[in-house]
C-alpha cells in the first residue's frame, strides 16, 4: 500500500490508491480474464479427457498399466521443460509449422503470436501435462466402486450408458472433486509456460497471466506498490474460488 | 462392458496413447540428430544417430550444465531433508498435544496449501533482502523449506494419527525423552510417508522456476531448470542442442521414476485418493 519505487527510498502511505489504480488498469482486468480463461479450459478439458482415458485403461494387463505410466511421464517433467517442448512445436518456424510448409501449407498459423490462438495453445499445453494426474486420479476412483455394483445393474438389463449414469459417475464423485480442485489452483498459479511460451504475448499481454502480472509488474517494471495489490485480489481471488468449488463439489458428494 | 471385438480396445487405447506421446518422441529423438535435420524432418528416426548434442551440452565454455547440475542437487537435497524432518516433529507434537494453539498452528498451515508462490515472492525478496540472504543457496533452501512445509505436514499429520500411543507410552516408561521417542520410535514408523513427502517434493523442488530464477540467481549461479531457460534465445533454432540440454537436466528425475513408478505415482497422488 506505499508508492514505492527503487529509486527513490522514501515510501507514504497510499492507502487503496493502487487497488482503485488496478481496478481501472486494462492490462491487469486482461490478465485476470486469461486467467480465467486457462482455468476453465485446463479444468473442463483435463477433466473430459481424464475420465475417458481412464475408462479405457480400467482393464488389469501389462499393457494397460505400460500405457498409465505413458500418461503420468509429463506430470514429472517440469513446466519449463513442457513448455520448451511446446515452443519448439509450436513456435512460427516451428516443427509443426516447418512440417506444414513442407506439405504445401503457404501460411501456417502463428500457434503462439496470433491472438486468436495463442491463449488455446497455452492451455492446450498445460492440459497435456496434466492429464497424466487426472488419468491417475479417475483410475484410483474407478478402482474403489464395487464389482457388484455394475455387475448387479448390468444383469437388471441397463446398458453400458446407464451403467455409466447411475453408478460409475456417481461413484465418481471424490475423484472428481479432487481433480478439479487440484488443476483450479494449478492453473491459477500458472508462471513458467507463459515466461518460456510467450513472455505474456502476443502484445503486451495476449497471454499474461495474473502471476506473470504480478512478477512483471513487481521486478521488471518496478512498482512493488502496485503488484503487492494485484498479489492481494489473486490471493482473495484464488481463496473465494477453491472453496466455493470444494463447497459445491462435497456437497454433491455427501448427496449421493 | 463387453466389446464383441476383443482386440479393438488395446488397439485404440494404444493409438491414443500414441499420439499423446508424439512430443515426447520428438523431443527424444530429435537429440541424437543434427540440427538441420530436426527442422528438415522432426519425426523421422535418427540416421545415423549422433551424440554431438549431448556432447556439445556437457562441454559448453561457461558450464551451464554442470553448474547447473550441482546448484540443482544441493537446494533439492537440503530443501527436502530440512523440510521432511521438520515437518515430521512438526506433524508429531500437534497431533499428540491436542491443545487450542496447535488446532490455531494447523489451521494457519493448512491456509498456506493455498497460496500461489507468485503472491508472496514480493515480500520474501525483501525479507530476504533483509537479513542479507538474498542471490544465496542458503535464501533459497529457507523458501523452499517454508513454502512447502505445510503440505508435509498434512501429509504427516495423517499419518501420526494411526500409530498407536501405547507404544510411545512405553518408551516413556522406560526412561526416554522426548526426542528419543521421536526418533527412535515415531520418526522410523513414519518411513512410509517420509517416502512420498520426499519423492513429491524431490520433483517440485527439482522442476522449480519462480524460486531460483528470483532468489537464486544470478549471484549463486542457478539450477538446471533455470538453465533450460536460459539456453533458449528469443529465436531458439538450435533445436537438436535444446532437447539435449533438457534431457540431461531431467535425467535424475526421470531415472528416479523409472525405478520407483509406483511410489511416484502413489506419492504424487498420495492421500488425495484415499476415500
Amino acid at each position: 500500500m506505499t508508492d514505492e519505487r527503487a529509486t527513490r527510498p522514501k515510501t507514504s502511505f497510499v492507502g487503496l490508491d493502487n487497488y482503485r489504480l488496478l481496478i481501472q488498469d486494462e492490462g491487469f482486468r486482461h490478465s485476470l480474464w486469461n486467467t480465467v480463461i486457462i482455468t476453465v479450459i485446463v479444468v473442463l478439458l483435463t477433466n473430459v479427457l481424464g475420465l475417458a482415458i481412464a475408462l479405457l485403461l480400467r482393464k488389469q494387463g501389462r499393457l494397460y498399466s505400460l500405457l498409465r505410466s505413458v500418461y503420468f511421464t509429463p506430470v514429472i517433467l517440469s513446466a519449463v521443460v513442457v513448455s520448451v517442448i511446446g515452443r519448439s512445436i509450436l513456435a512460427d518456424k516451428g516443427l509443426l509449422n516447418s512440417t506444414l510448409v513442407s506439405m504445401g501449407v503457404d501460411n501456417p498459423p502463428g500457434w503462439l503470436t496470433d491472438p486468436s490462438y495463442a491463449l488455446y495453445s497455452v492451455s492446450g499445453i498445460m492440459v497435456w501435462q496434466m492429464l497424466g494426474f487426472a488419468v491417475v486420479v479417475y483410475l484410483a476412483g474407478l478402482a474403489g466402486i464395487p464389482v457388484e455394483l455394475e455387475e448387479a445393474a448390468s444383469l437388471d438389463g441397463a446398458g453400458p450408458w446407464q451403467q455409466f449414469r447411475a453408478i460409475t459417475w456417481p461413484m465418481l464423485a471424490p475423484a472428481l472433486t479432487i481433480n478439479t480442485v487440484m488443476l483450479m489452483i494449478s492453473s491459477f498459479k500458472i508462471y513458467d509456460q507463459i515466461a518460456v511460451l510467450t513472455n505474456g504475448g502476443p502484445g503486451t499481454d495476449g497471454t499474461a497471466t495474473v502471476a506473470f502480472d504480478v512478477v512483471r509488474t513487481a521486478f521488471s517494471e518496478q512498482r512493488p506498490g502496485v503488484a503487492s495489490a494485484m498479489a492481494g485480489i489473486m490471493l482473495v481471488v484464488v481463496a473465494i474460488a477453491s472453496v466455493t468449488t470444494l463447497r459445491l463439489l462435497q456437497r454433491r458428494e455427501a448427496n449421493l | 462392458m463387453k466389446t464383441r471385438i476383443p482386440w479393438l480396445r488395446p488397439l485404440f487405447a494404444t493409438g491414443v496413447a500414441g499420439v499423446f506421446c508424439l512430443p515426447l518422441y520428438v523431443a527424444l529423438v530429435n537429440v541424437f540428430k543434427p540440427s538441420a535435420d530436426v527442422v528438415a524432418s522432426p519425426l523421422a528416426l535418427p540416421a545415423p544417430p549422433t551424440l554431438e548434442n549431448l556432447q556439445q551440452v556437457l562441454t559448453r565454455p561457461d558450464g551451464l550444465y554442470w553448474y547447473g547440475l550441482v546448484n540443482s542437487l544441493m537446494l533439492t537435497a537440503a530443501s527436502i531433508l530440512i523440510t521432511t524432518v521438520l515437518a515430521a516433529m512438526a506433524a508429531y507434537r500437534l497431533v499428540r498435544s491436542g491443545r487450542w494453539w496447535s488446532r490455531a498452528v494447523i489451521a494457519v498451515m493448512l491456509t498456506g496449501l493455498m497460496i500461489p508462490p507468485a503472491v508472496i515472492i514480493l515480500p520474501v525478496t525483501r525479507i530476504l533482502d533483509a537479513v542479507g540472504l538474498m542471490h544465496t543457496m542458503p535464501g533459497a533452501v529457507l523458501v523452499n523449506v517454508g513454502y512447502y512445509l505445510p503440505f508435509a505436514m498434512l501429509v504427516f499429520m495423517g499419518f501420526v494419527r494411526s500409530i498407536p500411543r501405547e507404544l510411545e507410552e512405553a518408551a516413556a516408561v522406560d526412561g526416554a525423552g522426548l526426542f528419543r521417542t521421536f526418533w527412535q520410535v515415531v520418526f522410523p514408523l513414519l518411513r512410509p510417508a517420509s517416502a512420498s513427502v520426499l519423492i513429491f517434493l524431490g520433483v517440485w523442488v527439482w522442476n522449480d522456476f519462480l524460486t531460483p530464477l528470483l532468489v537464486l540467481g544470478p549471484g549463486a549461479g542457478n539450477t538446471v531448470t533455470v538453465g533450460i531457460f536460459r539456453s533458449i534465445g528469443p529465436y531458439q533454432q538450435d533445436f537438436g542442442a535444446v532437447f539435449a540440454f533438457m534431457l540431461l537436466a531431467t535425467l535424475p528425475v526421470l531415472v528416479l521414476y523409472l525405478a520407483f513408478q509406483k511410489h511416484f505415482v502413489r506419492g504424487l497422488t498420495g492421500g488425495a485418493t484415499k476415500g
